[in-house]
């Protein structure tokens, strides 16, 4: 009879939430994704809106992935957009993606320094000490900043304007409302 | 105090801390523990509580644990979620997929179109040496060398503002996208300065001939200096236009 009792206890208590925090999923709701190209005559910006993430906390870690299709960045100059492409091997790699892992307490704080990797244009490269600024508004965390890319840090030719080539510079500005299931 | 026998089994134990640990895991992951795991526990579990053990050799005291004894049963422990990959997010295989075609295509419609943007400002030269030199070729008081150098840099410059063109209109065009920006004013001045292209040499020979039969330029070839000027206007800012930002 005491075992019966000892196993319904045990029933019980697996029912019971669990001490530490319990895993949870982020999944992008919005974002917007800016890049900024110089050129001593214009400056010019392509962006999408088109991107899709997720996000899985377990343990107190969090890993978090976003990505966007290279073809979905829009400068409003058709022309452009299409030497964009093929200057980023855009066909062949047609997506760019992003990873994170971070501590789920930094998802509490106003800002957060994030190690980043980036897949695009064929190669693999990380960014350490991204700084973001961080909102949060219910179950919502805005994440708004700034990765600091360049074009040879993925190999990327430098196109150019009447033999004028680019910027090395192309920062990218993002800007993500995750949203916790 | 005397504790119930069952309570002091370790068959008892070990099978009840990992059905409580499953079952934790299973609540936070919202993952189903798997059913033969789960079997497997709950199985050790009953027969730790029945009391007619059905096989009372497994049955070992916590001291028989501390000599070194095999635990009665071998579980996974739960398995932590992976990080998420670009297959969780939905995107249609064929926007995730590489086209190597479409890559081919596109390296060589930028190859022709640098091509096309360097040929474009070399022509830039001879057709502001023509326009200028245009100037002093009319007149009753010009030399005919300078009609013909004129009319030398005039054939220079359509030849090259001919291969200029081909290289544009031959370029391979990407199904699916829509001409947008700076590029539309590009093109539409083509609609000008192509056509006037074709007409200055034409006005320019008969402009000449009219000359060399000792007439005054008369009739449609009178047009060829106003056309010239159009053009060359036409094409200025046609370079203009995909250079610098209204």
């Amino acid at each position: 009879m005491n075992s019966r009792l000892i196993a319904v206890a045990l029933a019980a208590l697996a029912l019971l939430p669990p001490a530490r925090a319990a895993d949870s999923t982020w999944v992008l709701q919005q974002s917007t994704i800016t890049y900024h190209v110089s050129h001593p005559l214009h400056q010019s910006e392509g962006v999408s809106h088109a991107a899709k993430g997720k996000g899985v906390c377990h343990a107190g870690e969090c890993d978090f992935l976003a990505a966007a299709p290279v073809k979905s960045f829009d400068s409003g100059d058709s022309n452009r957009d299409l030497h964009m492409l093929q200057a980023t091997r855009g066909a062949e790699n047609p997506m760019v993606v992003v990873r994170a892992h971070v501590p789920e307490t930094a998802l509490a704080a106003s800002s957060i320094h994030a190690d980043l990797e980036i897949q695009f244009a064929g190669q693999t490269v990380h960014y350490k000490d991204v700084p973001f600024q961080l909102s949060a508004q219910g179950n919502q965390i805005k994440l708004t900043g700034t990765i600091p890319t360049t074009l040879s840090d993925f190999k990327i030719e430098p196109p150019s304007l009447l033999t004028v080539p680019v910027k090395n510079e192309v920062p990218i500005r993002v800007d993500l409302t995750w949203q916790k299931q | 105090m005397m504790m119930p026998a069952v309570l002091r089994r370790t068959t008892f134990w070990i099978p009840a801390i990992l059905l409580v640990s499953a079952l934790r895991s299973s609540a936070q992951t919202a993952e189903p523990v798997s059913p033969a795991a789960f079997n497997a526990i709950r199985a050790a579990f009953d027969r730790a509580v029945s009391q007619t053990p059905l096989l009372p050799e497994l049955e070992l005291a916590d001291d028989d644990l501390a000599q070194g004894a095999a635990p009665p049963q071998q579980t996974q422990p739960p398995t932590k979620p992976g990080p998420p990959s670009l297959g969780d997010l939905g995107f249609p295989t064929a926007q995730t997929q590489p086209n190597p075609q479409e890559q081919a295509r596109l390296n060589k419609r930028s190859h022709m179109l640098k091509i096309h943007q360097r040929l474009g400002l070399i022509t830039t030269g001879p057709l502001i040496a023509t326009v200028l030199l245009g100037g002093f070729a009319g007149g009753r008081s010009t030399s005919s060398t300078t009609r013909d150098l004129h009319a030398g840099l005039g054939s220079a410059t359509a030849g090259l503002y001919f291969t200029t063109a081909y290289f544009s209109i031959f370029a391979p065009r990407i199904p699916g996208t829509k001409t947008r920006g700076p590029i539309k004013l590009h093109k539409a001045l083509a609609f000008i300065h192509g056509p006037g292209m074709i007409l200055t040499p034409v006005l320019g020979a008969m402009a000449l001939d009219q000359k060399d039969k000792g007439e005054k330029v008369h009739g449609i070839a009178s047009a060829h200096g106003a056309v010239a000027v159009v053009t060359a206007a036409a094409y200025g800012l046609a370079i203009l236009s995909v250079s610098v930002r209204f």
